[in-house]
Formats: C-alpha cells, structure tokens, sequence
C-alpha cells in the first residue's frame, strides 16, 4: 500500500512538475478548442449506489467545461471496470478517449467509498488513483473532492465543487431558497418568510444571501445568515426593494428602490443605512452588479427607450452603455475575474439567449444554451462557467463557448440561480 | 342618472330620520354603515324599483330587509367592478392607454363618492423578459396608475402599490391573449 502511495505521488509530482514548468493553459474561450473526451465504463459496486456515483460524476465532469464525455453506446468494454488494465487501453482509444476514468464503489456500514482512477491514454500511464470516503448517503461528497483534486491536480483549475448555488424554487405555489451544491447535489428549501422570495444573492464570502420576500406584503430586502439560518430585514421602503447585490467588501449592498419615485439603484450598509443613491433617471435603473474591485458596476437601464446593459464608475456615477445590439436586454453580472459581463439578451425572432460582452462592449458573443429561453446568468466562482434558468424551469451550467449545457436541477421548478464561491 | 336620484332620496329620508333621533353622526357616504337606518327609509319610498319588483303579498312584512339589502347589493356590485377592472399595458410599457384613463376615471370616481376607502394597486407584467426587470415594470405600471388618480384628485395617502412582476400571473397562458391579460395593474379595495 505504501509503495502503491509513493508511486502515486511521483505520478503526480511528475506531472505536477511539467505541469507547472509548462502550465497547461486551456483557453476555453479560444475558438475551436477542443475538450478533452473520458470514457466512464460502468462502475463496480452495488448498481443503486454506482449508478448515482457515476451519474453525479459525468455531470460534474462535463460541468467542468474542460471535458467531453463519450456516449456509453460506443464503448466497447461498458464496464462494469473497477481499474484499468494494459489489455483494456485499446478498446478506449479506439473510440478516441483520451482519459478513462474507472471506479469502485463501495459500502461500510454508514460510510461509503468512492476508489477512482484516472488513465491518460497518450501516456498509458496511471494519472490518479485515489479513494475518497464519505456518508453513504452523500456520496456525491467524495465526488466532489476527486472533480477539485482532478481539476487542480492535474489541469491547474482551481476547484469548483465545493461551490454553492442558491435558487428560487416553486413548490406548491410557494418561491421559496433552494440552497444546494453547484451541481444541484444535496439541496434543500430555506424558507424566506411569506409565500414569495425573489432575487437571492451570495455574499462573497458565502455566509449570507440577501434576497427580496412579500413576508410583509411588500417586496423587501432581506438578508439571511446562511449558518444560523437567521433573517434580517434590510429595506423596506415604500415600493420596490429588489435585486440586491454586495459589493465585494460584502459590506455594502446594491439595490434597485423605487422610494424616490420610480426604480433607481442605491447602496447601502447591511443594516439599510448609509444609503447613497447612485442613479438618477427617469427610467427604469435596476439589477446592479459590481466588479471585483469593486469600483465599476454594471446594471440595467430603460434609459435609451428599451432596456440595455450599463456600466458605471461607482466614485463618479458616470455610466455609459455597453450593450448595442437588441432591444430588450437585461440582468447584467460582471465575472468575478472582471473580463467579462454576462446578461440576458433577446435575440430577435430566436427568444432570450445568454450573452457575454467585455466590459468595453466590445466582442458580444451568445451563447446557444438550451434554445428555450435562458435567463438570470450567474458567472462560476472562478468565472469560467456560466448558470442560468431556462424557461423549462431547470437550472444548467455552460461554458463560455456554449459548448456544452449542463442541466443541474430536475423537476423543475427552478429560476434565478446564484453562485457561491468556493469552499462552502 | 335614476340611481343617483334613489341614492339621494334615501339620503334625505336617512337624514331626516337621524334628525328625528336625535343621533348626531355624520353620514354622508353612502357606505355599508347606513344599511340597518334604512328602514325607515324604504316604509318613505314605496315607488323604488326593488320594492316593485320584489313586492308580493305576502313579503311586505320582511320588504324592508330586502330593500337594505338591495343598497348593499348596489354597493357591493360597484366595489367588485372596481376590483374587476383592471388596466392594461403594451409591452415593456407603463405609459396609460385612453382605455386605461377612462378606466381610471371611473375608479377616481367611485373612490371620490367613498373618500373612507384605500386601494392597493399591484403591478404585473406578462412572463416574457426577466424577472429582475419585470419587478421594476410592474411597479412603474402601479405608479403609473396611482399618479393619475392623484392627477384625478385621489389622496395618495389612500393609495397603496405593490408589484409582483411577471409572478402571479391572470391568465397562465404562453401566448399574446395570455400576456395582453397579464401586462396589467389590478385594483384591490383594502
């Protein structure tokens, strides 16, 4: 066992070596890249807890935006396959896999254990090997742990799975929170107070989620600590109180408030004073979003006629329009690496797509999505994924490209997803 | 025009007989409150149309509830075609259409003859385009409405808003019939 270790790690050191001397850049935005294919054969293990193993990690794998996963039709060993041997490596890379990833699944009392391995097929070489334990019932847990190992280890990505996204959720003609990890494993209901909870927003340190609720029959600003599961009352302004955003201190919280006549964008302290009000038109300003730094934000203005995208200098409230093409778009997010802005745009005679421009306005690029209507972007922590809600009421994860569409939810149901970051 | 002339002989008998009674409230709005004094209004106006309709032998004696109740109906009739009638919007606007006006007028209206009564007016929009946006429309839809009211001379303190966007639609419908229903601004009497 020792020695299987040791070997393990001069794989990973050698890899991690040339890795690092010769970073593997995938630039997913560049086009024409191409993702790399894994064959999953089936995995060994009792089939009711293999199937959801398997099923979580070919959903987190082609989340991930950096892999493809091959049709299960074309293998031509479908498994089950605990390990691979040097007598398997043909039959994968004949259908042009270029890692196979088998596992073995497997149940002690209430603990259950996820042994994977991972095969470069170039190399022919073991590129991990490892066992990750968890609860038998969350085994989607040590899923998670092999995705971020995989992705930092050995492609130099920082992890995503330990990443959170809350949703609103209808259920029985209730909205209420739906909290759960970003590949829509283990989710739950917070109730939000009242019947109808809108607009939740993460706090950059993942701790809070400011969200609008008709607890008091008014839409109002609320802001809930996610570990205590207590809820604050932030604004309640005559009118509207909604789309909060935190600035990236998380100190400050951007709302759209119509108190002074129609809606237009404040910040405020997390107790609802120190409002400053940052917009002053007579349309329609709302759905602020900051930059990293924290000094721009980007928002929605009716102010050209129609609804377009803008961006402001928050010291100086000057704004200028960034979005040019389109009569209708709307609910802008800027990336958490600042390069780009996501938002909702109609594309005439084809419906709502999501859209990601820079910050100039320059290099507008749509993304196919589901084709059914996709709103309410929420950029990935490390801001190269994209969730969103299609009107099919599901959530799904894409890349920049588009070139994959990751559903998340099921049932239905589901709109205006919010993505944590990191380590939740 | 005949109901105003009803309305206000019932007013003055209601007067009298407060007089008479010494009963020193002011009544001048024709409101719920006024139903129970009203029999002694009607035994003054045998000629009313409820009273003819209605009128058989043996039911006078209980006529005179009937006829209270008739007021109530009137009134009750008028308060759930306010709340019936709703204005409506094009799309991705809150400007008020000449329809919408003449709607609103009637409600300044009613709400003029009962300055007792408030009103919520909640905002809504249809599904199309984004919750986050529709939320802002529906409220502008309500403030519109409630700032033509004030034009029309309505407290603003008597006028409440609430937007609810594209949530709680009218008509679930995904086509241009459902959302001309639901681009809309719906008036409850509170």
């Amino acid at each position: 066992m020792q020695r299987l270790f040791a070997l393990i790690w001069m794989v990973v050191g050698v890899f991690s070596l040339t890795a690092y001397a010769q970073p593997v850049h995938i630039d997913i935005e560049a086009s024409g890249v191409r993702k790399m294919k894994v064959a999953m054969p089936t995995y060994v293990g009792p089939p009711e807890m293999a199937g959801s193993v398997w099923a979580v990690c070919e959903k987190d794998l082609q989340m991930s935006g950096i892999f493809e996963v091959i049709s299960p039709q074309s293998y031509i060993s479908p498994g089950p396959l605990g390990e691979v041997q040097p007598g398997n490596l043909k039959d994968f890379a004949l259908i042009g896999a270029d890692y196979v990833i088998t596992a073995t699944v497997g149940r002690q009392g209430t603990s259950g254990q996820f042994k994977v391995q991972v095969v470069e097929i170039s190399s022919a070489q073991v590129l991990m090997s490892a066992t990750y334990t968890s609860r038998a019932d969350t085994m989607y847990m040590a899923v998670h742990t092999f995705m971020d190992t995989l992705l930092k280890e050995k492609f130099a990505i920082d992890g995503i799975f330990t990443s959170k996204i809350v949703a609103i959720m209808k259920d029985k003609g209730q909205k209420q929170l739906y909290v759960s990890w970003c590949d829509g494993t283990g989710g739950s209901v917070i109730r939000g107070g009242g019947s109808l909870v809108l607009n939740p927003a993460w706090s950059p340190d993942g701790k809070k989620i400011a969200f609008v609720s008709y607890a008091r029959n008014n839409p109002d600003c609320y802001i809930l600590d996610v570990a205590t599961g207590k809820m604050k009352l932030v604004s309640s302004q005559r009118g509207i109180n909604i789309t909060p955003a935190f600035d990236p201190s998380g100190t400050r919280l951007a709302c759209t408030l119509s108190v002074d006549g129609n809606p237009e964008l404040y910040s405020m302290d997390l107790d609802g004073t120190g409002r400053i009000r940052l917009t002053s038109s007579w349309a329609t300003d709302t759905s602020p979003s900051f930059s990293p730094d924290g000094r721009r934000m980007v928002f929605c203005s009716s102010r050209a006629g129609n609804p377009q995208i803008f961006i402001m200098d928050v010291a100086t409230k000057n704004a200028q329009r960034i979005s040019f093409e389109g009569t209708y778009n709307t609910e802008p997010v800027f990336s958490p690496r600042g390069d780009l802005v996501a938002f909702c745009y109609l594309v005439k005679g084809e419906g709502y797509h999501i859209a990601v421009v820079q910050p100039d306005g320059s290099k507008l690029r749509v993304l196919p999505g589901t084709g059914k209507g996709d709103e309410s972007p929420a950029f990935s922590p490390d801001g190269r994924l994209i969730a969103f809600a299609s009107s099919d009421g599901n959530i799904y994860v894409t890349d920049l490209l588009g070139t994959t569409t990751v559903k998340v939810t099921s049932g239905g149901g589901f709109t205006e997803p919010a993505w944590s970051r990191p380590g939740m | 025009m005949r109901n105003k002339c009803w309305f206000a002989f019932v007013l003055m008998a209601l007067c009298a007989l407060l007089i008479n009674t010494g009963c020193a409230k002011k009544t001048v709005e024709p409101s719920r409150e006024i139903t129970p004094p009203q029999q002694g209004a009607t035994t003054e106006q045998p000629g009313s149309m409820q009273m003819e309709t209605s009128k058989t032998g043996e039911e006078s004696a209980a006529q005179p509830q009937t006829q209270g109740q008739a007021q109530k109906t009137t009134l009750e009739k008028e308060m759930a075609s306010f709340e019936e009638n709703d204005i409506y919007f094009d799309f991705d606007r809150f400007d008020l259409t000449p329809e919408a006006r003449k709607t609103l007028a009637d409600k300044a209206r009613f709400l003029n003859t009962h300055p007792k009564m408030k009103i919520r007016i909640e905002g809504y929009s249809d599904e199309r385009g984004t919750q986050e946006y529709n939320l802002a429309l529906g409220e502008r839809r309500a403030k519109a409405a409630l700032d033509y009211l004030v034009f029309l001379g309505i407290g603003p303190e008597r006028i409440a808003t609430i937007s609810y966007g594209e949530e709680n639609p009218l008509d679930p419908g995904h086509d241009e019939t459902a959302w001309a229903k639901n681009r809309r601004a719906h008036f409850d009497i509170l």
